[in-house]
């Protein structure tokens, strides 16, 4: 299996393109999907404060969930509310803001909460400043320090009920895009052990000492660990490219990936038991990976499916459990207990496509 | 050393091998003789174990192989028809995964590899990546990867398609060596007669599924110590004259290469005469006559009515 799995790597790195480009275009459309359906509200803003201080304020203000603070000049800022084209204009001053508003929103109130907390921390730290002679960055830091190790902490918690319903335009391309764009990374390396057999390769090893579980084994693990590992790399390129934390359960992903990717495997080698060629395979793997992306609510989330039809043929989706377990983990938190359904499903699909595909393709063999 | 009893295999209606006997001896090179399509791949698969027949039994030493494949597989080298390697890997890489898969390794391993290399004089271009090889290269490597494990018993598919004669040569010559200082043991495939007739001791001639004679290369070119085989060179084929050798009941076969007619008649009949009233009669120019020793392929035309390469 050693030998398999040693040769099986010496030509991933004498070609690992297809890895690297589905990789790339993963990134790129979970990137563009993302940002094109970012939620925050934009407010225009201008400064009577020098180039400086406006920087820190647009700083400290942009690190809000809701709302992005972009800098321009006052008329500008004027005629953007007047046109109704943006929800509220922004005059940053010293001590205080102005809002300029057209109507009052929900938009403005939650607006002008966020400006009151904000300018009140500020504050607090310029008080703490003048009283121990000290100048505003050192305070911040001393404040951000304090914090770290609060006297006691408050846990806040929010009540949902169990079938509530959270679109997360930012997790969702992403566990998408990974779990669409694996399909065809581990289908490929699969796709390896068909033409091995029709080249003749795989009767060499057939005939050899090798046991044919070594045989299976070894084409079937390579294909997961590059499976894997693509599906881990776009993760960590989001993680710690683009700081998107995952709610904090980063870790957690990447160990629900594995009955995932070893599902995917499964219904790999299933379909190269399927088929007669390599033709009939790509068009297979291109047809039904692009309807499990569908179905599976890759390319939207199967929450805002309403059809009965669909949702039940999603059930026979490995991509549907995929995305369940990756949502369950980062959008909902839920615990990986809780996860154990959609994993013990991935798990029993996984044994069952291999059961079957290499029965199928043992059958061929003879 | 290997014998095939009643060999036979169906996929689904066609009958791709019917009953096929033959046998090996220790260190003696086997030759199975037929046209594309004559049943030789899916005979030496059930053979070597690849598949197993439908009916029939592969015997190893007189045991039964098809139950027991792994003693047989020990000691068993395959070169198939097609090139089995990696062609994104080297040639001492794709050598080294083949040995390591028969359980080779460390110094054993290198030792064999180099040792391949040289007898398939690739040593030279040993770190080169298979996938810019010509396919002379090719076919020697695919054969090398074979011998790795220094099998005691060679079976090898066609290992000449489709390259130039000085490969081919160089490939004929290391089987022959093989089997000469090292009595390994060889059951040779091809469509191409004078591969067969330079190599083999003896020789199986198949079609359509069957095994149609077997025997030593004079045995078999016994068959026709009855018929002469007569080469007519002719300035023009003419159609009427075609004709008229195919209306004469003592004219066997006939074949025809470009201004060449092959005729097959009992060497009792004037066979000379009755060419030459042929052609006064039909207005065809001879540019030359002749009779011709018997080869593998005339016996195979006078047994299937067909030449080889059909």
């Amino acid at each position: 299996m050693i030998s398999i799995l040693t040769a099986k790597f010496r030509l991933f790195l004498r070609n690992p393109w297809m890895v690297i480009v589905m990789s790339i275009v993963c990134i790129i459309m979970a990137t563009i999907i993302g940002a094109a359906s970012e939620k925050k509200v934009k407010i225009p803003v201008y400064s009577t404060l020098s180039a400086q201080e406006t920087n820190e304020l647009l700083h400290t203000l942009n690190e809000s969930h809701s709302f992005r603070f972009e800098q321009m000049d006052a008329k500008k800022v004027r005629a953007l509310v007047r046109e109704g084209k943006a929800a509220a204009g922004l005059e940053l001053a010293e001590n205080d803001f102005t809002l300029i508003i057209a109507s009052q929103t929900a938009n403005t109130f939650f607006l002008r909460e966020y400006l009151q907390k904000v300018y009140g921390e500020k504050g607090q730290a310029n008080a703490i400043a003048k009283q121990l002679h000290l100048s505003t960055e050192q305070t911040t830091k001393i404040v951000k320090e304090a914090k770290k190790h609060p006297a006691f902490t408050i846990q806040t918690m929010s009540f949902r009920s169990k079938n509530a319903v959270i679109i997360d335009p930012q997790m969702q391309p992403i566990f998408g895009f990974s779990l669409f764009f694996v399909i065809y990374t581990v289908a490929f390396q699969v796709l390896q052990l068909l033409k091995e057999k029709k080249e003749g390769v795989w009767n060499r090893m057939i005939l050899s000492r090798l046991k044919k579980w070594e045989i299976y084994t070894g084409n079937l693990f390579y294909s997961f660990i590059i499976g894997y590992m693509q599906v881990a790399l776009i993760f960590s390129v989001f993680r710690f490219g683009f700081g998107i934390d995952f709610h904090g359960r980063f870790p957690e992903l990447l160990l629900l990936l594995v009955p995932y990717v070893f599902a995917i495997v499964a219904f790999s080698i299933l379909l190269v038991g399927l088929v007669k060629n390599e033709q009939q395979f790509q068009a297979l793997i291109s047809l039904l990976s692009v309807s499990m992306a569908m179905i599976g609510g890759a390319y939207w989330p199967l929450e805002i499916v309403s059809s009965n039809i669909l949702l039940m043929l999603s059930k026979i989706v490995p991509l549907t459990y995929g995305m369940e377990m990756l949502k369950g983990a980062a959008v909902y938190d839920r615990s990986l207990t809780e996860l154990l359904y959609p994993m013990s499903i991935l798990f029993l699909m996984g044994v069952v496509f291999m059961g079957i595909g290499i029965n199928l393709t043992e059958r061929k063999s003879s | 050393m290997l014998e095939a009893v009643e060999l036979t295999k169906h996929f689904k209606q066609t009958k791709a091998v019917d009953r096929v006997n033959l046998y090996l001896e220790q260190g003696e090179i086997v030759g199975l003789l037929g046209p594309n399509g004559a049943g030789k791949s899916t005979t030496i698969s059930m053979i070597s174990t690849l598949i197993p027949p439908t009916s029939g039994d592969v015997r190893f030493h007189n045991e039964s192989i098809i139950k027991e494949p792994a003693k047989l597989r020990n000691v068993l080298g395959i070169v198939p028809q097609e090139i089995a390697l990696y062609s994104d890997l080297s040639a001492k890489e794709n050598l080294r995964f083949f040995g390591r898969i028969h359980r080779l390794s460390g110094a054993e391993l290198n030792k064999k590899v180099d040792e391949v290399l040289a007898l398939i004089g690739l040593t030279d271009r040993q770190n080169d990546l298979v996938k810019h090889f010509s396919g002379g290269m090719k076919r020697r490597l695919n054969i090398g990867a074979a011998l790795l494990h220094e099998p005691k018993l060679l079976i090898m598919d066609e290992p000449t398609v489709g390259i130039d004669p000085q490969s081919r040569n160089y490939i004929l010559e290391t089987v022959k060596r093989l089997n000469q200082e090292k009595q390994m043991t060889v059951l040779y495939t091809s469509h191409y007669m004078e591969e067969v007739e330079f190599l083999c001791d003896r020789i199986y001639i198949m079609d359509k599924g069957c095994i149609i004679a077997s025997g030593t290369k004079d045995e078999i070119k016994n068959i026709l110590s009855s018929e002469h085989t007569v080469e007519v060179k002719v300035e023009k084929v003419s159609e009427s004259f075609l004709h008229a050798l195919r209306s004469q009941p003592v004219i066997h076969h006939i074949t025809v290469q470009e201004r060449t007619i092959t005729v097959l008649s009992p060497k009792e009949i004037n066979v000379f005469r009755l060419l030459f009233q042929l052609a006064e009669k039909t207005n065809t120019v001879f540019t030359s006559v002749e009779i011709k020793t018997p080869t593998l392929e005339d016996v195979f035309l006078h047994l299937t009515g067909r030449a080889l390469r059909d």
